[in-house]
């Protein structure tokens, strides 16, 4: 759990797919990911969210092996990945940032290098999901659009059938149509393999309706850890001067049109029941949840008004 | 494996048919200066009886036809020799297994690094070292069948320049040509590759492996020689000079001074010639010269003066050479190209050892 106002939150299920305890990462001087605590379940859609900067790629990077912790534990399916990298990868689907894709070389290359790779590496599935999308498997990938880029990647992450899929913002670079098909494909590949994914994005309205759980990560922290139906139910949004009764408060920040100071509040019943009696204030968006407890990660001075 | 290693050519394309072009290009052009020098079919006794450009000079009798075609022959043959193609061939001969070595090494590891690649391999791969095996793989079977023609080429070359050398046990640019070729582009290749996979950038790796490739490779024979060929010429019987006159046949490494058959140190050879220098440099009529009419035409002088020459009982300190005879060609050879080898061999551990610890980007 988070050292934060989340961390109240209990893991969803007891069977987790990625699991990291106290996980550190600096690099010099700068703390990357502090002693973070997380449990991603098995069968899970899971949103990692946060800003810039708050240790989202770092966390997949710890996963995929690019980077050894400098202390705590991470493990993939059970496996550390940094102990027994090729036993982890196997287990893992990866998505980078950035479509990475080899200049020169076909779609249909790519397919061939995944297979000659990972000896798990199944070409139909791949091959199926570009189709479906309509990309030329002859067509040179770098070639493609962003869109394309991105589903390329998407479609060999998940021909080898890997139970975890780990997507680093995959979606940054995308527009607006080209996300949703993005979106798309993932759920219905997890949905029909019954693999776990866990989606890193800074924007909040990308993994809103895909995901079933929201992890918010900010300086390194785990600021809120939960199902995405309870961080929606479990919070409030008032102005700052006007809390529910019994409610903690999270962290303020601008409403929107710049001109409020909007206060996020936890319910006590923080399991995600309705409270008795109707608590004051509006129902939080998950964007609003998202800014409360980035505030309060970062200190609320630098986002009130004066 | 080998889907892997056909995609490594294909993504490094530039490169590849770069190094097929460069190769190609140099090994043809060697032959090409070899058969153009075979091609003037000059008998072997005119090198031997070649008398310069400018033969006859004035005052010289003008010699029979069959002596001015054998010295016009050998001119035509020197110009070759000593024409900016084939200086060059012999240049990129020289340089072609090293350049060919960096430009497929650097880009191995670094460009996946740079492009954003190296992620998606290594994820996908789990053994990053049986990635790489992979792409080093390629390299090897790139370069060792174009460093094989271009070495060969690099000896029949050799052959044509030098008429009845036995290119196989002389040592005429023993260390630019033959199968030593193959393990100096196997060495460069290793150290750019491993140079890329720990600056995981092409270029500076590329600038960084010319210069040191070009420092070792200036050093190298005289490295060999003072290191490693000293301790067996040490061991060997003095070299027999052959009179051979064309290219050198064996690695002279030191000379002992010998005066009445005793071993004498340079300062006493040099306290012998102080000793001696009235008698040496005195002129003595020589008394079987005869007059040489193209000598002098002064008027007068009836007894010519030849060059000093020593009494004849004056025996001179006795120069032997030792060193590595031509006949050990092929063990001389095996020697550099086994240290050249196991350079690589260890460059190309570091590689493997620093891919498996480096980040992807």
């Amino acid at each position: 759990m988070g050292s934060d106002a989340g961390a109240s939150f209990a893991p969803a299920a007891a069977s987790a797919a990625l699991v990291a305890h106290g996980l550190s990462k600096r690099f010099k001087k700068k703390v990357a990911l502090d002693a973070v605590d997380l449990q991603v379940p098995a069968g899970s859609v899971t949103a990692l969210v946060g800003p810039n900067g708050a240790g989202k790629t770092t966390l997949i990077r710890v996963c995929m092996a690019f980077e050894r912790p400098n202390s705590g534990r991470v493990a993939v399916d059970g496996v550390d990945p940094w102990k027994h990298r090729s036993e982890a990868l196997r287990r893992v689907g990866y998505v980078p940032q950035t479509p990475a894709v080899y200049r020169g070389l076909s779609v249909e290359d790519h397919l061939s290098m995944a297979r000659s790779l990972h000896s798990g590496f199944d070409s139909e599935i791949a091959r199926r999901r570009l189709d479906q999308l309509g990309i030329p498997l002859d067509q040179r990938a770098d070639t493609l659009s962003g869109g394309q880029a991105a589903q390329l990647g998407l479609a060999v992450a998940l021909g080898t059938r890997a139970r975890i899929l780990l997507l680093d913002e995959p979606l940054a670079n995308l527009d607006p149509l080209a996300r949703r098909e993005f979106i798309q494909v993932l759920l219905d590949a997890v949905r029909t393999e019954g693999s776990t994914a866990l989606l890193s994005s800074h924007i909040v309205t990308d993994v809103e309706d895909a995901c079933d759980r929201l992890v918010i990560l900010g300086g390194g922290k785990v600021r809120l850890d939960c199902p995405l139906e309870e961080a929606r139910r479990a919070h409030r949004l008032t102005e700052i001067d006007a809390p529910p009764p019994g409610a903690t408060a999270i962290g303020s920040f601008l409403g929107k049109g710049g001109q409020k100071v909007m206060m996020l509040w936890k319910l006590e019943a923080g399991d995600g029941a309705e409270p008795a009696g109707a608590p004051a204030g509006e129902s939080a968006s998950l964007e609003d949840v998202v800014l409360g407890y980035l505030a309060a990660g970062r200190g609320t001075a630098g986002l009130q008004l004066n | 494996m080998l889907t892997r290693i056909w995609l490594t050519y294909k993504h490094h394309r530039f490169e590849t048919i770069a190094i097929l072009a460069v190769c190609l290009g140099v090994a043809v052009a060697a032959l090409i200066e070899a058969f153009r020098l075979n091609s003037m079919n000059v008998p072997f006794h005119c090198f031997q009886d070649y008398r310069g450009p400018y033969y006859p000079g004035p005052g010289q009798p003008v010699p029979d036809a069959a002596t001015l075609k054998c010295n016009s022959l050998v001119e035509g043959f020197q110009g070759i020799l000593q024409g900016v193609d084939m200086s060059l061939v012999r240049g990129l001969l020289v340089f072609a297994p090293i350049l060919a070595g960096i430009i497929v090494g650097a880009p191995l590891v670094a460009r996946e690094i740079e492009q954003g690649t190296a992620p998606l391999s290594w994820s996908l791969s789990g053994s990053r070292r049986r990635w790489l095996l992979g792409k080093v793989l390629a390299g090897i079977l790139l370069l060792v069948p174009m460093m094989l023609a271009v070495g060969f080429a690099a000896d029949i070359l050799q052959g044509a320049d030098s008429p009845g050398l036995n290119v196989h046990a002389a040592f005429e640019s023993y260390a630019s040509r033959g199968v030593i070729d193959v393990f100096w582009a196997l060495a460069a290749f290793a150290g750019t590759f491993a140079l890329g996979t720990m600056l995981g950038r092409t270029l500076p790796a590329i600038i960084l492996a010319l210069v040191v490739c070009f420092f070792v490779r200036v050093a190298w024979e005289p490295a060999m020689n003072h290191y490693v060929l000293w301790s067996f010429a040490k061991s060997n019987p003095p070299l027999t000079i052959n009179g051979y006159f064309f290219g050198q046949v064996d690695i002279p490494l030191y000379e002992k001074s010998y005066i009445d058959g005793k071993e004498a140190t340079s300062d006493e050879v040099q306290a012998w010639y102080i000793r001696n220098e009235p008698a040496i440099d005195a002129p003595t009529p020589d008394p079987n010269a005869t007059p040489n009419p193209s000598a002098s035409s002064a008027p007068g002088q009836v007894v010519p003066v030849v060059p000093a020459q020593p009494p004849a009982d004056l025996a001179f300190p006795n120069y032997v050479s030792y060193g590595i005879p031509g006949a050990w060609y092929w063990n001389v050879v095996a020697l550099e190209s086994g240290i050249l080898l196991a350079g690589s061999v260890f460059l190309g551990a570091i590689a493997f050892v620093w891919v498996d610890r480096r980040r992807p980007y």
